[in-house]
């Protein structure tokens, strides 16, 4: 029956749920399609009529996708919570002046650390992605301090360092568009942040940076504070839509909080730069999603041809 | 049509529930039933049913199982949950109380 296949190949690639629930989903809809085309083949319709009926009546994949993530997609008060808790973290480092506490700063590290194994080994559950966000942050904040050697020395340490950095984030991420494309831009989320913030506290002047640091303290914990928010909302509205709206919202609201942190050091221009760094990191994503599935079809139709 | 399809809406949970407290049901046995038991007043929109049923099974009033029929096919029945039952009871309560003060408004009046 070409009409069921079609419809569940197309129920597929719209549904983005657990592997789990995705298979039983799909499992169900085609016994259903089974039983009405019984039905209908008895009536007096010829097998692939039926097929194509039956799958007309179940109505557009799209929408029975779009319906079934929406019952799956809204995560609990304590998974919200559990999401915004690295960002909240982060807020309370800044907000309570912890810095400079190593006790404090292990602490994060390690629960960085539990969380994105604990999560990474347990079916990857949407809270897990803003955590793992703060695993590539340093990666970038590394690269970006290499900017601030002296001499030569950048462009030697950019050469060795931007492969080995690529080798981190790009399997990460790729791994992360393959659940959702989604989650890759909340992962990604502190990244344009972070960077407006090194931006802001002009590292590159010893003097002065540390001095900014504290006098931005609590716009860097408010940054952060509406970041945790995001996640937040993120996890608890059902809609699609509603998720990249709620990031792409608040994540320009907050490099708003950034700019207004230091108007002369980012400037109108570098705050345009970090507003497009943040929409390549939401929505490219959703891009590179398409350009993944494109050659995931290709290398399995070339695998089909040889092992035929 | 669009009232009718708005108050199918609002009563589809409570629909379900009824149905399937009365028989465990696969979700296309719950649409020849619904259609079946109400002379085909109720025609649900096959895939809005399923959407419907997973959110039941999400909220904890159903559970779904997988069970072999007779012919070896497999089917994933829905059974009512107790927290299923209770909220069953509720709506019903508040469903026949709607229904009778409906009623008593639109009954012609007397004396």
């Amino acid at each position: 029956m070409p009409a069921k296949s079609s419809y569940t190949d197309s129920l597929k690639d719209h549904l983005r749920l657990e592997r789990t629930i995705e298979s039983d989903v799909v499992r169900e809809l085609n016994t259903h399609l089974e039983d009405k085309s019984h039905e209908l083949i008895e009536s007096g319709l010829s097998e692939e009529e039926a097929s194509i009926t039956a799958a007309n009546l179940l109505g557009p994949p799209r929408i029975v996708a779009r319906q079934m993530y929406e019952v799956y997609s809204q995560g609990s008060w304590r998974q919200a919570l559990f999401a915004a808790l690295p960002h909240l973290l982060i807020a309370a480092l800044f907000s309570l002046h912890f810095w400079k506490d190593t006790i404090w700063l292990l602490g994060i590290v390690i629960a960085v650390a539990c969380a994105v194994i604990y999560g990474w080994c347990h079916g990857k559950p949407a809270w897990l992605f803003p955590w793992l966000g703060y695993c590539l942050t340093p990666v970038i904040v590394i690269g970006i301090l290499l900017i601030y050697l002296p001499g030569n020395w950048t462009w030697f340490a950019a050469i060795a360092y931007i492969p080995l950095a690529l080798l981190v984030v790009v399997p990460i991420t790729k791994k992360t568009i393959r659940k959702d494309w989604i989650f890759a831009s909340l992962m990604l989320l502190p990244i344009p942040i972070v960077i407006g913030w090194m931006l802001a506290l002009e590292l590159d002047n010893t003097l002065i940076w540390y001095e900014h640091l504290q006098g931005f303290a609590s716009q860097i914990a408010l940054s952060f504070a509406v970041l945790a928010l995001t996640a937040a909302t993120f996890i608890r509205v059902r809609q699609r839509w509603a998720k990249v709206g709620t990031i792409l919202t608040l994540e320009i609201l907050v490099l708003v909080i950034v700019a207004l942190g230091n108007k002369s050091a980012i400037g109108f221009g570098g705050w345009l730069l970090l507003v497009l760094l943040s929409l390549m990191l939401v929505l490219g994503p959703a891009l590179l999603e398409r350009k993944i599935k494109a050659s995931d079809q290709k290398q399995l139709k070339l695998h089909n041809k040889s092992a035929r | 049509m669009y009232y009718k399809r708005e108050l199918l809406k609002g009563s589809t949970d409570s629909l379900l529930l009824c149905l399937i407290n009365n028989q465990p049901m696969y979700g296309y046995k719950i649409i020849k039933e619904i259609e079946k038991r109400s002379n085909g007043y109720f025609q649900f929109k096959e895939g809005t049913l399923y959407p419907a049923l997973h959110r039941l099974e999400k909220a904890g009033l159903l559970q779904g199982r997988w069970q072999r029929l007779p012919s070896g096919q497999e089917r994933r029945y829905y059974y009512i949950t107790a927290k299923g039952q209770k909220a069953m009871v509720e709506r019903l309560a508040t469903w026949q109380d709607f229904s009778t003060a409906v009623a008593l408004i639109m009954q012609p009046a007397t004396g």
